[in-house]
C-alpha cells in the first residue's frame, strides 16, 4: 500500500476554500486535470455513495464514489471505481482546519492505493504532483483571482 | 463548556517544532510568559501521569498532569490539576501536523474548561491570545519569520 500526503495553506478564510471543494460535481470547475463531471442517477453531489464520472482533459474516464461529507469538520473522502491507469484501492480524504493567526486555510489531502510492481514511482509522482499539487495550484489562483476582483470592486 | 482553538504556521520542519516542544518541562525554554518548570516526583518529562509544577512571569503557579504524548502523531495533551485561573476540567491538546508545501509546520492549540459564565470571554481571550497564540508568536520568531 502506498500513502501519499501533501498539504499547504491557501491564503483565504476556510469558508471560501471550503466553498469550492465542497461540490463533489464541481471539479471541472476547478481542477486542471478534469474536463467534466456528472453525478450518476440524477443523484444530489452531497448524497454519501453518489457516483461521479470524471472525463479527464487526456479523454480518459474514471467514476468515484463519495464515502464522507462533512461540513462541520470541513472534510470529505472518496473512492475510485474504475479507472484505465493502474491504481487500486484508491481511498483519497481531504480536510480543511482554519489557521487562525491570519484567517487563513490550512488543506490536507491524502491518498492511499495499490499498483502494479514497476509503476509505484510514477503513480505517485502522478498523485502527488498531477492530482493533490495541482489542485493546490488552481484553488489558490482561482481564490487570488476572485479577491482580486473583489479587491477592484 | 468553554472552547478554546488557536492555530498558526511556523516556519520550520514538523520534526524540529516538535522537538522544541514535546518536552513536558520545557516550556521556560521556548514559551515567553513561563518562568521557571520542574516534573514533581523527579519523574521522566515524557511519563505519562507526571506532573509539571511552574511559574509564569507574573507570578502565578500552575500545576499540569501529562495526559497523552505521542511522537508519531506529534500531539501533547495535559490537564490543568492546580492554577489561580479559576477554570475547572481543563483539559488542552498541543498539535503539529506537516505542511509538506514548503516544509513548514501546521500548528494547532485547543483547551475545553468550565468556568463561571460571566468570565469565560475573558479566560477564552486570555488563553487563546496570550498563552496559545503568544507560544506560537515565540516559535514563529524562533524559527525565523515566514515567508508568504
Amino acid at each position: 500500500m502506498i500513502r501519499i500526503v501533501r498539504s499547504t495553506v491557501i491564503d483565504a478564510p476556510t469558508d471560501q476554500v471550503w466553498a469550492v471543494l465542497r461540490d463533489f460535481n464541481g471539479f471541472d470547475r476547478w481542477h486542471p486535470a478534469v474536463a467534466r463531471s456528472a453525478i450518476e442517477r440524477g443523484q444530489g453531489s452531497d448524497q454519501l455513495g453518489c457516483v461521479r464520472r470524471l472525463v479527464l482533459r487526456d479523454g480518459s474516464e474514471v467514476r468515484e464514489r463519495l464515502l464522507t461529507l462533512s461540513n462541520l469538520e470541513q472534510t470529505f473522502s472518496y473512492c475510485l471505481l474504475e479507472t484505465p491507469i493502474p491504481l487500486f484501492n484508491y481511498v483519497a480524504h481531504v480536510r480543511l482546519a482554519p489557521v487562525t493567526d491570519g484567517d487563513r486555510t490550512f488543506w490536507e489531502w491524502r491518498g492511499s492505493f495499490s499498483t502494479r510492481k514497476g509503476e509505484e514511482a510514477e503513480m505517485t509522482r502522478l498523485v502527488g504532483e498531477d492530482i493533490f499539487e495541482a489542485g493546490f495550484a488552481a484553488v489558490r489562483a482561482r481564490l487570488a483571482a476572485t479577491s482580486g476582483l473583489e479587491g477592484r470592486a | 463548556m468553554a472552547r478554546v482553538y488557536v492555530s498558526s504556521v511556523i516556519n520550520g520542519r514538523s520534526d524540529r517544532v516538535w522537538a522544541r516542544v514535546r518536552d513536558f518541562n520545557g516550556l521556560p525554554s521556548w514559551h515567553p510568559g513561563i518562568a521557571e518548570s520542574r516534573i514533581e516526583n523527579s519523574e521522566p518529562a515524557d511519563k505519562i501521569g507526571c506532573v509539571r509544577d511552574f511559574r509564569l512571569r507574573n507570578g502565578d503557579r500552575i500545576r499540569e498532569k501529562l495526559l497523552g504524548l505521542s511522537d508519531f502523531d506529534l500531539f501533547c495533551t495535559y490537564a490543568i490539576l492546580e492554577s489561580p485561573m479559576g477554570v475547572e476540567n481543563y483539559v488542552a491538546t498541543l498539535r503539529l501536523t506537516p505542511i509538506t508545501d514548503g516544509d513548514r509546520t501546521f500548528a494547532e492549540w485547543t483547551a475545553e474548561f468550565d468556568c463561571a459564565p460571566e468570565r469565560e470571554a475573558e479566560l477564552v481571550a486570555s488563553i487563546g491570545n496570550g498563552v496559545f497564540q503568544g507560544g506560537f508568536d515565540a516559535l514563529k520568531r524562533q524559527f525565523g519569520g515566514e515567508s508568504r
